[in-house]
């Protein structure tokens, strides 16, 4: 008796979940650039949203690495007297 | 959800505090040295944004601690450094002894329909791809509860991309003279 009731119980909080998750999934779709461009249709399935995602966040990852990169090269090679050595000086000494 | 530019306001601010606690350093180190520094004060000032309310950018100000223990203390001055870096991350995760036993309970049901199996295997790719993003979203590997783990993700794609979009623009404003 009681482990019948605790098996809808189960069942009926994975529902939740999928539901949940489901809009979680469509949510992750918004929000990468490469699915809302490439995509009209709402076929995409929520493996290859999971899939995007991974591929979106690493890829911006990397772009925050390049850009620290570059910028650390700007400090050293810029000349001082130029505009952007100012804009480059505003940002760290104000 | 977008970048704010309230969010990336307070992220350029940020930022900005954390170059200036390296500005005596800059002159005197390596460009790799540099681009950490410059690096590490970008993932700071991301996750301060956050004031501790969520699992990644708790882990990702432990992680940066562990290689700047200075950089982080001095920028979170004011926002409970102290707690944020020594706090223990908070094991979020479902009772596993639970969910095995649900498990075990659901799988006692003799016949699955077609449609049953299928979903059953949608689920196993998809708990696949879930752990994917675990290894890329800060804390992941804290986070068993799904649900949690998207909401977290979500979270962390707009703060980098308030990262990226900032410091994009100050790279190319201040690149763009220097090509004469």
């Amino acid at each position: 008796m009681s482990s019948s009731r605790r098996s809808r119980q189960a069942s009926s909080s994975s529902r939740i979940n999928d539901d949940q998750i489901t809009d979680l999934i469509s949510k992750l779709r918004q929000s990468i650039p490469e699915i809302r461009q490439n995509r009209r249709s709402n076929t995409v399935s929520a493996s290859k949203v999971l899939q995007e995602t991974c591929n979106y966040i690493r890829n911006l990852n990397k772009e925050a690495d390049d850009l620290s990169d570059r910028l650390s090269q700007l400090l050293e090679t810029i000349d001082p007297n130029s505009p952007q050595a100012a804009i480059i000086r505003s940002l760290i000494n104000e | 959800m977008q970048p704010t530019s309230s969010m990336k306001e307070e992220f350029l601010q940020k930022w900005q505090m954390g170059l200036q606690i390296y500005r005596p350093l800059i002159d005197n180190t390596s460009v790799s040295e540099r681009m950490k520094a410059i690096k590490l004060s970008a993932d700071v000032a991301m996750a301060s944004l956050r004031r501790g309310t969520t699992c990644w950018s708790r882990a990702l100000i432990q992680k940066t601690a562990t290689e700047d223990n200075f950089l982080v203390r001095q920028m979170l001055s004011g926002i409970k450094a102290e707690t944020l870096i020594n706090k223990k991350l908070p094991k979020v995760m479902c009772h596993r002894k639970i969910v095995r036993r649900s498990k075990k309970i659901l799988r006692r049901r003799k016949s699955r329909s077609a449609i049953e199996e299928v979903a059953a295997k949608a689920r196993k790719l998809v708990n696949k791809k879930t752990q994917g993003l675990r290894n890329v979203v800060p804390g992941g590997e804290f986070m068993s509860n799904d649900v949690l783990l998207i909401q977290e993700t979500l979270d962390y794609i707009v703060s980098l991309q308030t990262q990226v979009n900032v410091m994009r623009s100050i790279v190319d404003a201040a690149e763009a003279g220097s090509e004469r």
